[in-house]
């Protein structure tokens, strides 16, 4: 299969630490994003895989965290390559490639709950939730963003997950850096508070359930 | 917290912790939180919130699913040249929809923009160049015909009698005659007086003595020399001797401006005057613009005596809106014109005589009959010189413009709706057909050298389109850059 090809060239080459191609890995691994993406630009096909394994679980965990369906997750981050993929002999070296990616992504994103927004009521029922029901944090974390303001929460969560300063957020969303910072800010204290009666609410869940159980038997 | 309780605000704590502050703020931001507990909480806060968050964590991605990639990347290595080119088309990055929608159109209206002023300005730069032409410019030829043809030049006269003028060119055969008769109407006999000429003979003798008779003037022929030895068959033309002693020789010239409401009567007027003074007309020009008085511009010729007699009658055709007369006298010129000529003919006579009476050597003959030669040439050009000036004594020239003086038409009735549709209908065809003969001769005439500039311009103006493309992907993809 083909993208055994490209994962599995991009395992071998991770594992086979001894050889010619291991050596080869290595070297590319200290290479700066920029430096891959111009090797790549002029044909080197590992580039590009060493590009896709630094880049591709961020961007699913990108797409993931802010999408119900794993599966369209996984093509929005598939796409976000293949687009950087035929833009590549338009990319010019002015900026770091992660913020390139993180860009499309946001595009693509936003195409997609665009997409979404006709069908959201009905789709929403039988999709697979996003974490797993035994991570009980994940899910309280997930329900206070989901309380935050669009805008504020997209700033938060590019800072908290994907770890973009003020200035790399404020280059993606087209914003001025101080409105991100008051942004982000104004989001932080809305998710303390949105957290805090979750956790109590919690504990007092804790601490009622023996009582219920005392109660079954 | 407030600034008078905190030197930083939240929001900078926050910014602090994050690594954002500058650093002279961080340093404060540092130096506070070490003691203040308010900001300590916070900060624990914000640190918790941070931690709690990244509890959320997701699962990792199935790169089974990812078969795109390969797939692209194979496409790419196969075709690496096109693959900039084929991705804006398949894809439709940049003409993709509404913008390939507005491309064409503006290409559409581009041409039509094109096709509509490529003629325009053909035709403006025809009638730019017909600007400096009258419009309506009539010439009225020999037989007094109107004639739309060419202006010729003003007329000039030669040495051999010759005159030209607009649309007619009048010639004065070898007995000084007007040969062609340029006057109006085209009934008037020669205007020219009676003239009585002799032919030489060869070493004829036994000239005629002329008179040259105008009407209140008579004009001494001079007589002319009996000896003459040329022995060519030279015609003189005895008119052209004129005698200075009734009075100084003058070239008369005159200019009349008059403003009529009949231009038409003033017109016919205007060649029966001339008819009764015997004069004749040396160019005349008609013009006749629209939405405009005709004008009438006219050189005559009439004899001198008759010049004023001529005015005076012309006045009466309408408002006079100006007048000139000019003299200028030759008398001083012609006496002397006269002399050396006399003159040259006794050198001549006596070259002659001793070529008869003497004899020598064949270089001293030679040498005579060169020097007869020269003589008899100058002769010949000092004759035709005062041929000339006697011609310009006898008859004046008289600068005349008749102007119409015009009235607008006052339209009453519309042109029908009908009718204009009609006319619309028809300048529209004539302006599609004249349109594209335009822009058909326009593409043979600049066609090949648009050629040229088109293979010389092709490759840079490639490599600018592609730039343009590029930046336009760049727009659509905010971060590429």
């Amino acid at each position: 299969m083909a993208t055994c090809g490209i994962t599995g060239s991009v395992r071998e080459l991770s594992a086979d630490g001894g050889g010619r191609a291991g050596k080869e890995t290595q070297a590319l691994a200290m290479i700066s994003d920029e430096a891959l993406m111009l090797e790549f630009q002029r044909g080197s096909r590992e580039a590009f895989e060493e590009l896709f394994a630094r880049y591709r679980e961020p961007l699913f965990g990108f797409f993931r965290r802010r999408l119900e369906n794993r599966e369209r997750a996984e093509d929005l981050a598939q796409e976000t390559f293949l687009v950087v993929i035929r833009a590549t002999a338009r990319y010019e070296p002015r900026a770091l490639v992660r913020t390139y990616l993180y860009g499309i992504a946001l595009k693509l994103l936003a195409a997609e709950r665009r997409k979404l927004s006709g069908k959201e009521q009905s789709s929403e029922p039988g999709q697979e939730p996003t974490v797993d029901a035994a991570s009980e944090t994940a899910l309280w974390v997930k329900q206070a963003l989901e309380k935050l303001d669009a805008g504020e929460r997209e700033i938060l969560m590019l800072r908290e997950y994907e770890q973009f300063n003020y200035a790399e957020i404020a280059e993606l969303l087209r914003l001025p850096v101080n409105t991100v910072r008051s942004r982000l800010f104004r989001s932080r204290m809305a998710l303390k508070d949105h957290l805090q009666p979750k956790r109590r609410s919690r504990t007092e869940n804790i601490t009622a359930r023996p009582t219920e159980d005392e109660g079954v038997k | 917290m407030t600034k008078t309780n905190h030197p930083i605000e939240q929001e900078e704590l926050m910014a602090y912790l994050d690594g954002e502050l500058a650093t002279d703020r961080a340093v404060t931001a540092a130096a506070h939180l070490e003691h203040c507990q308010e900001c300590q909480r916070l900060a624990d806060d914000l640190k918790g919130m941070s931690q709690k968050l990244m509890e959320w964590e997701v699962e990792t991605s199935d790169t089974e699913n990812m078969t795109d990639i390969a797939s692209a990347l194979e496409e790419r290595e196969k075709q690496p040249e096109k693959t900039a080119v084929s991705d804006w088309r398949g894809k439709g990055v940049i003409l993709r929809g509404r913008r390939r929608v507005w491309v064409g159109a503006f290409a559409m209206v581009a041409l039509l923009v094109l096709a509509v002023s490529i003629p325009n300005w053909l035709r403006s730069r025809n009638g730019l160049r017909g600007y400096y032409a009258p419009r309506d410019t009539f010439t009225y030829d020999a037989e007094g015909r109107l004639t739309t043809a060419p202006q010729p030049p003003p007329p000039r006269s030669d040495r051999n009698g010759a005159a030209a003028s607009a649309g007619k060119i009048y010639t004065y055969d070898s007995l000084n005659h007007l040969n062609s008769s340029g006057y109006m109407d085209g009934a008037l006999s020669s205007p020219r007086p009676e003239t009585k000429v002799r032919q030489l003979g060869v070493g004829g003798s036994g000239g005629t003595t002329g008179k040259l008779q105008s009407k209140n003037q008579a004009i001494d022929v001079q007589q002319l020399d009996d000896e003459a030895q040329s022995g060519d068959d030279l015609e003189t033309v005895k008119s052209d001797d004129l005698t200075p002693s009734n009075g100084p020789l003058i070239v008369r010239t005159a200019g009349l401006t008059v403003t009529t409401k009949e231009f038409d009567k003033a017109r016919v007027a205007l060649g029966e005057i001339l008819k009764r003074h015997h004069g004749y007309i040396g160019e005349l020009n008609v013009s006749a613009p629209s939405e405009a008085g005709r004008t009438l511009t006219a050189a005559l010729r009439m004899p001198s005596d008759q010049l004023d007699v001529t005015m005076t009658e012309l006045k009466t055709l309408g408002r006079i809106e100006g007048e000139s007369q000019g003299g200028e006298e030759v008398t001083q010129q012609y006496v002397d014109l006269q002399a050396r000529l006399a003159n040259a003919k006794h050198t001549e006579q006596r070259l002659t005589d001793i070529l008869r009476q003497r004899t020598g050597k064949l270089s001293d003959v030679l040498a005579v009959e060169l020097q007869i030669g020269r003589v008899r040439g100058e002769i010949e050009r000092m004759q035709a010189e005062k041929k000339e000036l006697a011609k310009q004594v006898q008859f004046a020239t008289l600068n005349t413009t008749v102007k119409e003086d015009y009235k607008a038409p006052l339209q009453m009735a519309p042109p029908s709706t009908s009718n204009r549709f009609h006319n619309a209908a028809v300048d529209g065809y004539r302006s599609v057909v004249e349109g594209l003969v335009d822009v058909v001769l326009f593409l043979l005439s600049s066609g090949p050298s648009l050629l040229v500039w088109a293979v010389i311009l092709f490759f840079p103006v490639r490599w600018a389109w592609r730039k343009l493309k590029k930046n336009l992907v760049k727009k659509d993809i905010p971060a590429a850059s």
